[in-house]
């Protein structure tokens, strides 16, 4: 396994549209362990596959110590609000505002190609907003309510 | 995606910049944040609610210390700053558990991230001197400065504390003081044609409640111990609504016979329109008016829950006349917008807002309301004219005016009231309830009969 390169916002392969895995194959196994690997490497919570460069509909996913894979994800169910400061890995040291529902449900297949239901609140649910939406090419700063902002790195030291 | 560390003092600096710079009121606000931030921590969530609401309690005090320390003076200071720093003194003043230090280090790295980088070494200077000489601090008098005194020591505007220690004297306003900084209790006005009170008390307790009875009122309860109101199985079914004493007393001064009409001017919540609703056992009617539709929709709710059959709300203007409503009531009540001094025990920030000016602008909204609907009043029949404020201004001077100029007369309510209550001002027809007097928030009732 191995870190894969992150793209950074600007690069185009951020703004297509996932196509959907249909089995699961060696070349794909190896593709979610890198993931994993380069998105706790970057200190982030969920990574989608553009952001290292390959359009298939997969996630990867941990914001509390356990992690999901969502292949081919589907949005079944979203409900309430919560407004907090979002950032991305493809898009490092910038945050901004922004407003998510507080709860989601979303059908998806993990690394079996078995199909579960996930349902989360707060960061879980955000997280999911975030990186089913880089399978279809959108980026958080096109919800970001006011302005980027940066942590300057003496902020993140202390 | 990535997550930013949530830093709770920026949240709770956006509080005080919503309410002290920005005339948003700060129960809502408070209340939106606690929404939006629901998934933080129980601990983090009552560190933003014990420093929002304690700064803006305390922050006439808080300034004048700040004030003793910092060549800038608190109203010149930039906003950010101004309340980065007192939120920092409520911390160094009154909370033991959080260090100095980080009470210090914090402000600043707030500063800096507001985009203040010049202003670091003044946040770090006046604090570090402040927490390194704060039992220093010279406090006004009690006995050579006895307004400041109260100013300072209960974060009381100047300005109303004139004008009540004028009227009440030093010692009751200090008694006053004391009672808006307790943490004001809860009532519930049973609806005892619907469960008996054992049967109340009973489905309360039963949800771990605690309840204690009231002297004065025999269907009013205290209650302490709940958590979220409308997950209280008495309140679901309309068994209970919840009302301050004080405000249970307007109907019991109005006191509606059987069959009775009643209007109810400035109704919304609810509160005293459905009590009268509930003396009238089902006959007569009560008529709840508002002026916004969102209000009107208030009223709808709780008749709706109570399932009260006797009332209807309607939206209504009520500095216009409606012809179709005179010497139309048995009983009117005119229970009006008011500066709201009376509660301050139970929002913060209504001392630091209102003013003399805007006082004097309600007193003219107030004489203006009670113009326009006296007529609607039946010849022999009941104004109730109430307010949540303390002070002759809003209450004995504008009743001294409407008697001066409209054909009424001041009717005793001792009647009415438990005898606790009883004194010179109701055998003439008024009471005015000052918190920590009385077991009640601050308010004026007067019952006057129509005699023309």
């Amino acid at each position: 396994m191995a870190l894969r390169k992150i793209r950074i916002m600007g690069d185009e392969v951020l703004e297509k549209v996932c196509r959907p895995v249909e089995k699961m194959t060696p070349r794909i196994k190896e593709l979610i362990g890198d993931m994993f690997d380069t998105m706790y490497d970057g200190m982030g919570v969920g990574l989608a596959g553009p952001q290292v460069g390959v359009l298939r509909r997969i996630c990867v996913i941990d914001t509390d110590g356990e992690p999901y894979v969502l292949i081919n994800p589907e949005i079944l169910e979203t409900s309430g609000e919560q407004t907090g400061n979002e950032g991305c890995l493809s898009l490092p040291g910038q945050y901004g505002q922004v407003t998510r529902p507080d709860y989601v449900k979303v059908k998806a297949l993990n690394e079996n190609m078995e199909e579960y239901i996930l349902e989360g609140t707060g960061l879980l649910a955000r997280a999911i907003c975030h990186e089913c939406e880089h399978l279809d090419g959108i980026m958080f700063v096109s919800h970001v309510e006011g302005e980027l902002f940066e942590l300057s790195e003496e902020d993140e030291e202390e | 995606m990535t997550t930013e560390v949530i830093n709770l003092r920026e949240i709770i600096l956006g509080v005080l910049m919503e309410v002290m710079e920005e005339e948003a009121y700060s129960h809502v606000v408070l209340r939106e944040v606690l929404e939006k931030y629901q998934y933080l921590e129980k601990r983090d969530r009552a560190f933003i609610s014990r420093v929002s609401e304690g700064t803006l309690e305390n922050l006439i005090q808080i300034d004048y210390i700040l004030n003793q320390f910092s060549t800038v003076k608190t109203e010149d200071m930039k906003p950010a700053i101004r309340n980065i720093l007192r939120m920092a003194v409520y911390q160094l003043k009154y909370m033991d558990n959080v260090p100095d230090s980080a009470v210090c280090n914090e402000s600043v790295k707030l500063a800096q991230r507001k985009g203040f980088y010049n202003l670091k070494g003044f946040v770090n200077g006046v604090l570090r001197s402040i927490a390194r000489n704060l039992d220093k601090v010279v406090y006004p008098d009690r006995q050579a400065m006895p307004v400041p005194y109260l100013s300072v020591t209960y974060s009381m505007p100047e300005w109303i504390l004139k004008n009540w220690v004028d009227a009440y004297g030093f010692d009751t306003v200090e008694t006053i003081c004391k009672a808006f900084q307790e943490e004001p209790p809860t009532y519930l006005r049973c609806n005892l044609n619907k469960a008996s009170k054992a049967q109340i008390i009973e489905s309360l307790e039963s949800q771990r409640i605690a309840v204690k009875e009231v002297s004065c009122l025999d269907y009013a309860l205290e209650i302490s111990n709940y958590n979220y109101l409308k997950a209280v199985d008495a309140f679901k079914n309309g068994w209970v609504q919840v009302q301050d004493i004080s405000s249970m007393l307007v109907a019991e001064a109005a006191d509606p016979k059987w069959g009775d009409y009643c209007i109810d001017v400035c109704a919304a919540p609810g509160g005293k329109a459905l009590h009268l609703a509930d003396k009238l056992k089902g006959s007569g009617f009560v008529e709840a008016r508002d002026l916004t539709e969102a209000k009107v929709a208030l009223l709808k709710e709780n008749i709706e829950r109570t399932g009260v059959i006797n009332m209807q709300a309607n939206r209504a203007d009520a500095t216009i006349f409606y012809p179709a409503s005179a010497e139309k009531a048995d009983v009117l009540l005119c229970d009006l917008p008011c500066s709201g001094l009376g509660v301050i025990g139970r929002k913060q920030d209504i001392k630091y807002k209102m003013t003399p000016a805007k006082q004097a602008e309600i007193v003219k909204l107030q004489r203006k309301i009670l113009d326009t609907v006296y007529p609607y009043v039946k010849v022999g029949g009941t104004l109730i004219y109430s307010t949540c404020t303390i002070g002759a201004e809003e209450n004995q001077y504008n009743l001294k005016w409407f008697l001066e100029h409209y054909p009424f007369r001041l009717e005793s309510i001792d009647p009415y009231l438990s005898e606790e209550l009883h004194s010179k001002t109701t055998q003439a027809g008024y009471l005015q309830l000052l918190p920590g007097v009385h077991h009640s928030d601050g308010f004026f009732l007067a019952r006057l009969t129509r005699i023309g």
